[in-house]
């Protein structure tokens, strides 16, 4: 297994696991008022579903933007400009997050009066909304925050974060529930909002932290944040107006009744929130080889997550077909009737399940690469464009199945539809991933596990490419020998563990060289650094003789640059 | 690695061909056997590249001819290895010629 896929791999559990606390953070206030409250209660949840998307949307378009151009500064060794993009971010997400409060206190009435449920159901989504501006203003804090302590490596704190926030709400919601309704379970959200924050506040006192504040207030770079992240984000903003649009749909089309089975559909479409995490598994080494200008690596990343993204949203697509019985159980879904309906609608929407995965995983992947564009295209057509167009139609000729279907289909049609665009602009060569293969023929990666032997053999290695494509025997040499101390180095911190580590030689500007491992977190450039062994005096005097090398250890490895 | 090994009297000339590094030099240390020779040179005409594992050869086998009175010469060392040497203060060291 090579160094990337391997990081990836490692990411991919904390990554899967911070999504899936999201996913059931989202579905907790649910399942509470499901199982605490009746129907009554999951249909007045369900009514807020166009509110959370909306906090949902506000968070991430401080936080994807932010967190992919930390990573791309990082990745080009410029810390202070990182810095000052996470200083722009903090100040933006508390900003937009008191706002977003500010404009669903004035807009909660009119919105409920013009959903049109029953009386029971409006009073209490109505209670409902009032007590969630607390939780309003904190989520996009709670959610910036979170996001860039995993980007910056500290994917543990991240997921203790995401542990915290949904055991406090669930913790706190459910006596509250018990003791003040609907109210007392938003009240619990925003309590769970505020622990995860202050668990968060902890990644500042560890030692790696790269996060840190400066004076920076480019109106420009807001606007960079804003443009990055709306491609991710707008998924949010899209599904916000699909949940206003739908519910007001099937309460005037199939009476307030079938609100609950709405309720489990649009629970299980929210179960692709996880397939997220593949995505944002892949980030951080995507970001990086993407500031490097790597696109030979940041393809194997990709690849290898989109085969994760088809496996996920396939097992989960088929343990639903056979199991559908598990979403209703989860809110307490017990008459009859609905319990039929429910059931088949699962089965319906599970079909979306794959495509999403990839539809997500694209969202993320177009905003990476700088084509904001086509992210927020692919994402307004999945979750927005083609369902609102769809399901009127197929609900006017199938009924509820109708509207079902409408919303499996409807990200499948909307992959296809970007497909045939990228390969009409891209051609076979650059698809899916859109990357240039201009710099491709200059770079060659070394993979290895190190060893002694596998070390000399990628120093051998380094040294006859570097040969034969013209560089002069004594910078070659140079290289190589770079290449066998330095691993040798770190395979000597490492005794007894298997490192995995990367060697890329890129000459498309020049000679460098990276070298990227998974060992223990040490700057090998340093050359003050403690001499231990003639092989670390020689490490040391290389150091000195390189005049450009950078560490950076930001996303839980080791990387070294050299320029010869 | 290859290595040739003549002698002309007390004189031993060790002909090195190939990389030396933390694979190979083991080799190189198990053919450092200078018996009585009081002149040992190491020609590393054919040697592309030295990484620190033959340094540490070419430290102890100069420290080994200076304990018992005799010389250890480095004999065409290439551009790449003499570099080496430099960086680390070797050619200061060891007698190169």
């Amino acid at each position: 297994m090579t160094f990337a896929l391997s990081k990836f791999r490692s990411f991919l559990p904390a990554a899967t696991f911070a999504m899936a606390a999201e996913f059931l953070m989202g579905l907790s206030d649910s399942v509470i008022c499901g199982h605490i409250l009746g129907e009554t209660g999951l249909s007045a949840v369900n009514l807020m579903q166009g509110v959370f998307e909306i906090v949902t949307f506000v968070g991430m378009m401080v936080t994807v933007g932010t967190s992919v151009l930390f990573a791309t500064e990082l990745g080009a060794l410029h810390v202070r400009r990182a810095q000052g993009y996470f200083t722009l971010g903090t100040v933006s997400a508390v900003a937009f997050g008191l706002l977003t409060a500010a404009v669903l206190a004035v807009v909660r009435t009119p919105v409920i009066v013009a959903f049109g449920a029953s009386p029971s159901v409006s009073e209490m989504a109505a209670s409902y909304w009032l007590w969630f501006l607390p939780a309003a203003t904190l989520q996009p804090i709670a959610f910036f925050l979170g996001t860039m302590c995993y980007t910056d490596g500290d994917a543990r704190l991240s997921f203790c974060s995401y542990l915290a926030q949904l055991l406090g709400n669930c913790l706190l919601s459910v006596p509250l529930t018990l003791a003040y309704g609907a109210a007392g379970c938003a009240v619990g959200t925003g309590l769970g909002s505020l622990a995860a924050i202050v668990v968060l506040l902890f990644h500042f006192r560890s030692k790696g932290c790269m996060l840190g504040w400066s004076r920076h207030f480019i109106f420009s770079d807001i606007l960079k944040i804003s443009s990055k992240s709306f491609g991710d984000a707008s998924k949010n903003i899209g599904k916000a107006a699909l949940m206003f649009a739908l519910n007001a749909y099937v309460i005037a089309k199939f009476g307030s009744e079938m609100l609950p089975v709405l309720a489990v559909v649009v629970m299980t479409i929210g179960i692709s929130e996880m397939f997220d995490g593949v995505a944002n598994a892949a980030q951080p080494l995507a970001s990086v080889y993407m500031g490097e200008k790597n696109p030979l690596l940041t393809r194997r990343v990709m690849h290898a997550a989109l085969v994760t993204a088809l496996v996920e949203g396939g097992g989960i697509m088929l343990l639903l077909l056979a199991f559908p019985g598990l979403m209703l159980s989860l809110v307490g879904i017990d008459s009859p009737v609905t319990v039929s309906e429910a059931r088949l609608a699962v089965r319906v929407v599970s079909v979306a399940l794959p495509s999403l995965a990839l539809m997500l995983l694209f969202n993320s992947y177009y905003v990476f690469i700088g084509r904001e564009k086509l992210s927020s295209v692919l994402t307004l057509l999945a979750v927005f464009g083609l369902p609102i167009t769809l399901y009127p139609v197929f609900g006017s000729f199938c009924g509820a199945h109708g509207v079902w279907a409408a919303l499996a289909l409807a990200p499948a049609l909307a992959l296809g539809l970007v497909a045939l665009y990228v390969l009409a602009c891209g051609g076979r060569s650059r698809f899916p991933f859109l990357l240039s293969k201009d710099r491709e023929a200059a770079l060659r990666v070394f993979d290895l596990e190190l060893d002694p032997a596998a070390i000399c053999g990628a120093s051998a290695a380094v040294g006859a490419h570097l040969r034969t494509h013209g560089v002069e025997g004594r910078r070659a040499s140079k290289a190589a020998l770079l290449v066998e101390e330095t691993l040798m180095v770190v395979h000597d911190h490492n005794s007894g563990k298997r490192i995995k580590a990367e060697v890329t030689v890129d000459l498309n500007d020049g000679l460098m060289l990276v070298l990227r491992d998974d060992g223990v977190i040490f700057n090998i450039t340093d050359v003050d650094a403690r001499v231990s062994s003639l092989r670390s005096y020689l490490v040391s005097n290389l150091m000195t003789a390189i005049p450009v090398r950078r560490n950076l250890t930001t996303t839980g490895f080791n990387r070294n640059v050299f320029k010869l | 690695m290859e290595i040739k090994t003549t002698t002309d009297g007390t004189r031993l000339t060790i002909a090195v061909s190939g990389r030396v590094d933390t694979v190979t030099a083991p080799e190189l240390a198990a053919a450092l056997n200078f018996g009585d020779a009081t002149c040992v040179v190491i020609d590393l005409a054919d040697v592309p590249y030295m990484s620190s594992a033959g340094l540490r050869l070419l430290l102890s086998s100069h420290k080994t001819m200076i304990g018992k009175g005799g010389e250890l010469q480095i004999a065409n060392a290439q551009e790449a290895v003499r570099e080496v040497l430099d960086i680390t203060g070797f050619s200061d060291i060891l007698n190169l010629v």
